[in-house]
């Protein structure tokens, strides 16, 4: 058979045809998995979307606990608030207490009472009769507590409610401190209250001078009177 | 023979190997279009076996039916009016028929072919 015009015109016909079928034929063939998917991608994605919903309706659940904590919480709060303001006042008079026990340094206008043994002894007298017990300091201290004294110390030794003078021969024990004469009682407080209640008639010092002992009271603008614990250490 | 034959083996090689892709949007312009050619294929062969076969009527046929399958579907996208349904009808039914010409006139050419060799038997 010989080559005729209409055999090259035919060939060309049949290669646009067999190329264009071939693309078809791809072309369905690379969509057709993908149609075949859709049905296990539909079951997935109803898995996926049932997923959501249950996730959806867990973080709601959540979403009411933390609603309900966030209640809690601020009850929690107003409790807390409500301490704290009680805990405020607990410092304040934790503060006042601790300035009466003597655990922490005061300073103030006070007082000054210093007792000193008589330098003069009149022969045939007993000389015990001339030098300051531990009564005579209790006397004052008592003196001063009573007319409203807010912290007192002996020779610089602060005293608290549970302190002991002890008298030992011609020394005194405080708390376990010895103080030899002249022994100087500051206190702070209102000082003319104290000076006044310490002079007055037949009261303290009346009976400290009937007892032979030099008293000599100051009146002073600023004591300082360090904590009980830090003398000792 | 061979040449047309090797035409077609070269196109389905060339189509299958091609890196070539057609959006998702246009394949059914793409099945319009294959059946267009399978159309005008059938057609000339139809011309062919019956000689009325013309080299520029079956060339200018193809591709002028090819871009009008095209075109019609394209229209109908755009309308909204499924036309390249049309398209695929008018191309079927074409397709059909000269399929059942062809067929028809190989049956009679065999049929004559028979006949023809009985009488020679016969004389």
């Amino acid at each position: 058979m010989r080559v005729k015009g209409s055999h090259v015109i035919f060939s060309f016909v049949l290669l646009v045809t067999g190329f264009i079928i071939a693309l078809s034929y791809q072309f369905t063939n690379e969509n057709n998995p993908g149609n075949q998917l859709s049905n296990s991608q539909w079951r997935a994605e109803d898995e996926l979307r049932n997923q959501v919903l249950m996730e959806q309706a867990v973080n709601r659940s959540l979403a009411e606990e933390l609603r309900e904590i966030q209640n809690q919480i601020n009850e929690i709060e107003e409790v807390v608030a409500n301490d704290e303001r009680l805990y405020f006042n607990l410092i304040e008079d934790l503060d006042r207490l601790r300035m009466v026990t003597g655990s922490v340094r005061v300073k103030g206008e006070g007082i000054s009472v210093t007792l000193r043994d008589a330098e003069y002894v009149q022969e045939g007298e007993n000389p015990n009769n001339y030098i300051v017990h531990e009564q005579h300091i209790q006397k004052v201290v008592d003196e001063l507590l009573v007319t409203g004294a807010e912290a007192i110390a002996i020779n610089g030794h602060r005293i608290n409610h549970q302190s002991y003078i002890h008298c030992i021969g011609p020394v005194i024990e405080i708390d376990g401190h010895v103080s030899f004469a002249p022994f100087e009682i500051t206190a702070i407080g209102d000082s003319e209250t104290l000076n006044g209640a310490l002079n007055m008639f037949g009261g303290v010092v009346d009976q400290l001078l009937s007892d032979n002992i030099e008293v000599r009271i100051e009146k002073r603008n600023e004591i300082v009177l360090d904590p009980y614990f830090s003398e000792r250490g | 023979m061979w040449l047309p034959v090797m035409g077609l083996l070269i196109g389905i090689l060339l189509g299958l190997s091609t890196e070539f892709r057609i959006p998702e949007a246009y394949s059914s312009y793409l099945s319009i279009a294959v059946l267009a050619a399978l159309d005008t294929l059938f057609g000339g062969i139809r011309a062919h076996l019956e000689n009325v076969f013309e080299e520029k009527v079956f060339l200018t046929g193809f591709f002028t039916n090819i871009a009008l399958a095209a075109g019609l579907a394209f229209l109908g996208v755009h309308l909204g009016v499924d036309l390249y349904l049309a398209a695929v009808f008018a191309f079927g039914v074409r397709l059909f028929h000269n399929i059942a010409v062809i067929r028809r006139f190989l049956i009679e050419k065999w049929v004559n072919n028979r006949k023809k060799d009985r009488d020679m038997i016969e004389e």
